[in-house]
């Protein structure tokens, strides 16, 4: 061994030096001079900090901004357990690629949940006429892939077209209708006949139909979310104010979430994100619609870079119906508040207990 | 020789960067085409009502549009500012909000006849009738020159023939609706009048519950309130035998098809008819 390696041999052992790694002596009284493992170790981590550091001295200081982002993302930690100065950093370094990237300057906001503030949603289901606005509106606003290939589009919101149906004497006992939404027959790779509930992409000339009624369905923001509770790297959780976020930085694109998920809620990203510059909004925020990169999970986090600075959620402001409602539901004055303590409220599936702050009502 | 020589070579290089700058002319002539092209196609979309409620899309900053308009249905689907072209609502009983918090966009520039209604022939001075034409029953007489300017007035659907036109317009002052006591009202203010008949829907409204606010939702925070008409139209509330509030409209495209299906009819599947 020691013949192969000249260099090495010598009494000049105790600096740190690029020798390999010295064969451990069975007899550590049998050859006192040699530096121990933990002086070894010692040496060798320090020489592999400084070429890391200089490596990433050399990649910050080069010209380009995603590479040296990229480089330092490496090194980023979950965001909740970043320091307000971590933070920062991660935010300035995001400006600088997006800048970059889309050619406009790109805002990436970090602002926290402000105590006193519970975000609530409310969904008036008689209103709504399924005119898909919403679901565009989050589109513009979010960031979203929005490419024409097979899973380069990505929308957040569905809206579900149900039929309407009427009560009968004669079938008041029966409970719920047998065999619809259930697959039947073939495999799960194959589904001979799927019933579903809802229609999701029906594409009448106008809308209300007459015979229809629509229900959207996104995140609905759930106080116990299987989400949550399935991440392997918990890179999603609830924030103080309410929305269940992603950090897209620590995303591992392992899809638990999606099948937790009871409402369909999540999207994944297959591909890379098609975002033309000219559509994509410069106002981000970190855990909200910051551009998404290739294999991350993305989801309604109703609009954080809006909400948080107290405006409506993008949904919220173009639905021409008015159907959509939001606010803080620790204020009694608040439109949710108001709708809770006047109108009739349900929650979708709420018999699974994830508590969803989405409520549907009706006049 | 040697003279001819420099005199044909500066020539060369003279027409070497002639070449040179019309090549960059010509260039630069297709890239700065399109930028002028660009802000001169003014784009219209309608928010709530088509028809009723068109906004013209302009920039308020560079890259940073008032509104952006859905390019299949001309619909606004996103608004860089809530505020935009808004003024203040004015009083509102049994409101309690600081001034300023509550905007609206006022519709009665939008109307095309309204400067002259109460001006021009119903100022309260105008050609007197003989005999007077105000009908027996609550329809509307079929005035010639009326059913030309407003198409709705022929088949009035709002009140199932009870109501009509005197019964929220002005008497005397026809640009101006009327309220409980037989005071004006401002068409820009409709809910004071809507309120009369529909109070549930007012306190509703006054609430947020019913009808659309955009701009900050915290409940102290300046809103831009949607008032009754910019939703509803107040001559065709039935919408024929839809009989419901709101016309029907052309909805947004419907989302990509997953690979490998070819339509979406399993969708309409159902074992069990119901």
């Amino acid at each position: 061994m020691a013949n192969k390696q000249p260099p090495c041999a010598g009494p000049a052992q105790d600096l740190a030096s690029d020798c390999p790694v010295q064969p451990a002596s069975a007899d550590p009284a049998a050859n006192p001079l040699k530096t121990t493992r933990r002086d070894f170790l010692r040496a060798g981590g320090m020489l592999s900090m400084s070429s890391l550091m200089g490596t990433a001295a050399l990649m910050t200081q080069s010209d380009n901004a995603n590479a040296a982002t990229e480089w330092a993302e490496h090194f980023q930690k979950n965001y909740r357990l970043m320091t307000p100065e971590e933070k920062n950093e991660a935010r300035l370094r995001l400006e600088r690629r997006y800048s970059d990237e889309y050619g406009k300057k790109v805002a990436v906001d970090t602002t926290e949940a402000q105590p006193g503030m519970l975000m609530g949603y409310a969904l008036n289901i008689r209103k709504c006429i399924g005119c898909r606005r919403c679901v565009h509106a989050c589109v513009a606003e979010n960031n979203q892939s929005r490419g024409t290939r097979p899973g380069e589009k990505i929308e957040w919101i569905q809206v579900l077209r149900m039929e309407r149906g009427k009560f009968e004497q004669e079938k008041m006992n029966h409970g719920y209708p047998e065999g619809l939404g259930i697959q039947v027959g073939g495999n799960a790779y194959t589904p001979a006949g799927q019933v579903l509930e809802g229609q999701y992409r029906y594409n009448p000339e106008k809308v209300p139909e007459a015979d229809a009624t629509y229900m959207p369905i996104a995140c609905m923001q759930c106080e116990k979310p299987p989400c949550v509770k399935v991440c392997p790297v918990r890179t999603t959780y609830r924030e103080a104010d309410g929305p269940v976020v992603i950090d897209y930085n620590w995303c591992i694109g392992c899809r638990m979430c999606m099948g937790a998920c009871p409402y369909w809620a999540r999207r994944i990203n297959v591909t890379t994100p098609v975002l033309p510059k000219e559509e994509m909004n410069p106002v981000t925020h970190y855990l909200g619609n910051r551009p998404r990169m290739r294999g991350v999970v993305e989801k309604c986090h109703w609009c954080l870079q809006r909400s948080r600075h107290g405006r409506y959620p993008a949904c919220v402001e173009v639905c021409p119906v008015g159907a959509r409602k939001f606010g803080n539901l620790l204020d009694p004055q608040s439109e949710v508040s108001k709708i809770l303590e006047r109108k009739n409220v349900f929650r979708l599936k709420a018999e699974l207990n994830t508590f969803p702050k989405f409520f549907y009502f009706y006049d | 020789m040697k003279k001819l020589a420099t005199v044909s070579l500066i020539l060369a290089l003279c027409g070497g960067a002639f070449y040179a700058v019309s090549a960059a002319e010509k260039a630069a002539d297709p890239a700065a085409a399109p930028k002028e092209a660009a802000p001169k196609a003014p784009v219209e979309c309608f928010e709530s009502r088509k028809g009723a409620s068109e906004v013209t899309q302009r920039e308020i900053k560079p890259g940073w549009p008032n509104v952006k308009c859905s390019p299949t249905t001309g619909a606004a689907l996103w608004y860089g500012d809530p505020f935009d072209g808004t003024v203040p609502m004015g009083k509102m009983p049994q409101l309690d909000i600081p001034e300023g918090q509550a905007v609206i966009k006022p519709r009665s520039e939008k109307l095309a006849l309204m400067p002259m209604c109460g001006t021009a022939c119903h100022n309260g001075v105008g050609p007197t009738f003989t005999p007077p034409t105000l009908p027996k029953g609550k329809k509307p007489a079929p005035v010639p020159t009326m059913a030309a300017m407003v198409p709705d007035l022929a088949n009035l659907q709002h009140g199932r023939g009870r109501i009509w036109c005197l019964d929220c317009h002005h008497t005397t002052q026809r640009n101006k609706l009327v309220d409980h006591y037989g005071d004006p009202v401002s068409f820009d203010q409709p809910q004071l009048l809507c309120g009369k008949c529909h109070g549930d829907k007012l306190r509703d409204w006054r609430d947020g519950i019913h009808g659309k606010r955009i701009g900050e939702f915290v409940s102290t925070g300046k809103k831009r309130w949607f008032t009754c008409t910019e939703c509803h139209n107040p001559h065709n509330v039935q919408d024929g035998a839809r009989n419901r509030g709101f016309v029907q409209l052309q909805p947004e495209p419907s989302p990509q098809l997953p690979r490998g299906m070819a339509n979406a009819d399993h969708e309409k599947l159902h074992a069990v008819g119901h």
